[in-house]
């Protein structure tokens, strides 16, 4: 029951966005008492990258049929609605 | 005075980038308003990343510079100016004389542009304000004054947002992203040229109707994304050339391979540290310009990453990695080795798609001119580069090659800037390429729809109709 949730991040480089994104939604999630981890790929690479992620969050256009639920969001770069973008990476993950 | 400026000057240069710039980003980080916890966090991070920068890059430009030298010796052929990747140009920025104070330079530009309504972008990708001051450590290498190096990264920061405002409807349109613009000069340099290739395939039958399907590009080509089977082949191939006659021959090109190997993957993981320790700077940054900029309707700058999965791009950018290879081996005149930068291509062709309409032959040819003319740039610009490297505490190997990478060293803007400071002196340069700014952003103005569709908005609908 407590095995951290797995959520993958994805951007185009796999540095820059995604990091931002990445400490985020760690930041969030343990204040929220989620235990989560992170992994950072590149949108390229989302396909090989799957196994054992529960979430998929993007900057950039991926596609929808991974199979695990997908949010694409630019909240965390812009902080515009990121508060709703949390709720429902924790409403998701609660679920899965 | 002179003798206690010129001492502090030597205190500082002595400590370096990994000493310096911590204490800097904390202080920047506190005056914008970060928890003196994250700030200070922030900084102590950003001077590991760089010594993890520094550790790989030694490993990176040692065996680069050698198997280089190996293969001017063996074949004669003058590919001496290695790619070292924007990681590389990075560090060089944020850790020169330019960089330290490009953060609060290039918000201050940004808020007095907004607030003088000259731009609608509000740039808070703070990251990439390595690009000014890259721009600007080239003008200081150029003219040894810091001066000129700072205005030149003010420039270069109003130059950012002129681009995106001017591609802020294309992109928000063909990329589905409302309230975005992109001020990223490796990204945006592209337009113009773009702009221009198009209209020259528009006149010519048969070319002008062919498209490519990016879905059997990305499965055929699909291993040219993969950086480290890329460093690794690239390693192997470049250690062929260099040491087929050397001693121990197999040893010497294994080892190079999976030393460019590491390199692809070390490199990038390095830089996420530095970004992971720019972060309190950059949320501070951000909610500080936020509260100062007017709530009238403004765009969001960020990062072209936001871009970069789009199939176009990748697509594209595939096809683009083994192009550029071959460009570098047979242009005639160029010294440019590429490596680390070929990652990079997706971030160089992905503006053009919304002019293009996503047209992926188009992208590639616009790309291959680029990258054509990037080439002679990086070779006109090596010593710049390299002396800047040098001056920012970079150890470049002893008696070796110069470097450079795609991005920025292949782009016209800061080969505007270098080449113009150079003919015409430091003062009249700068001043020339304020005016040419200037007569843009007042072009730009006058025929603003015009400007807009041709960098890729969609045409506005007659009255009627809407």
């Amino acid at each position: 029951m407590n095995k951290p949730k797995v959520v993958l991040v994805a951007c185009g480089t796999a540095i820059a966005t995604s990091t931002v994104v990445a400490k985020g939604i760690e930041e969030a999630m343990r204040e929220r008492g989620l235990s989560v981890t992170t992994r950072q790929c590149k949108a390229t690479e989302i396909r090989s990258r799957l196994s054992g992620v529960d979430l998929v969050v993007s900057t950039t256009p991926v596609p929808h049929d991974l199979g695990v639920p997908v949010i694409q969001t630019l909240a965390f770069l812009t902080g515009i609605g990121k508060e709703d973008v949390l709720n429902q990476i924790e409403q998701l993950l609660k679920e899965s | 005075m002179d003798v206690f400026l010129q001492s502090l000057k030597s205190f500082v240069d002595a400590l370096g980038p990994t000493i310096m710039l911590p204490i800097i980003i904390f202080f920047v980080a506190l005056i914008l308003g970060a928890k003196p916890g994250k700030a200070f966090r922030a900084g102590v991070t950003i001077g590991v990343a760089f010594i993890g920068i520094n550790l790989v890059i030694g490993l990176m430009w040692t065996s680069l510079s050698d198997v280089a030298q190996a293969i001017v010796t063996n074949t004669g052929i003058h590919r001496d100016v290695v790619d070292v990747g924007w990681p590389s140009a990075a560090a060089i920025a944020f850790g020169s004389s330019v960089g330290l104070w490009v953060i609060p330079i290039a918000i201050l530009v940004n808020l007095l542009m907004l607030g003088a309504r000259l731009t609608k972008t509000l740039n808070v990708d703070i990251w990439n304000f390595w690009h000014f001051a890259f721009i600007g450590s080239l003008v200081v290498a150029a003219t040894g004054n810091l001066v000129y190096g700072l205005i030149a990264a003010a420039i270069a920061a109003a130059l950012a947002l002129f681009l995106a405002d001017w591609t802020a409807k294309a992109v928000q349109h063909f990329y589905g992203l409302p309230g975005i613009s992109i001020p990223h000069l490796t990204s945006a340099p592209i337009v113009p040229i773009a702009i221009a290739v198009d209209w020259v395939i528009e006149k010519i039958p048969g070319l002008r109707d062919i498209d490519l399907d990016t879905e059997s590009i990305r499965k055929k080509w699909g291993v040219f994304g993969e950086p480290v089977v890329l460093g690794l082949i690239i390693g192997l191939i470049l250690g062929v050339i260099g040491y087929y006659n050397a001693e121990q021959p197999l040893v010497k090109i294994l080892s190079t391979g999976m030393n460019l190997a590491a390199v692809m993957l070390l490199l990038p993981r390095m830089v996420q540290i530095l970004m992971e320790g720019l972060i309190p700077v950059s949320e501070a940054a951000r909610e500080f310009m936020q509260k100062r900029a007017s709530d009238r309707e403004i765009d969001i700058g960020l990062d072209s990453a936001i871009l970069i999965g789009h199939p176009a791009a990748i697509a594209s950018a595939l096809v683009l990695v083994p192009i550029a290879i071959l460009l570098s081996v047979i242009l005639p005149g160029n010294r440019v080795i590429l490596f680390a930068d070929l990652a990079v291509i997706p971030f160089v062709v992905a503006m053009t798609a919304p002019l293009m309409r996503g047209n992926v032959l188009r992208m590639i040819i616009a790309g291959t001119v680029t990258l054509i003319i990037g080439f002679y740039i990086a070779t006109a610009m090596a010593p710049l580069f390299t002396s800047a490297a040098v001056s920012s505490g970079f150890a470049i190997p002893e008696g070796a090659v110069q470097v450079t990478s795609i991005a920025d060293g292949f782009m016209w803007p800061p080969a505007l800037f270098v080449g113009l400071v150079k003919v015409l002196g430091g003062i009249l340069g700068l001043a020339v390429i304020l005016l040419l700014l200037a007569v843009a952003m007042y072009f730009y103005k006058k025929h603003t729809t015009a400007w807009e569709v041709a960098a890729g908005a969609p045409k506005p609908e007659p009255e009627a109709a809407a």
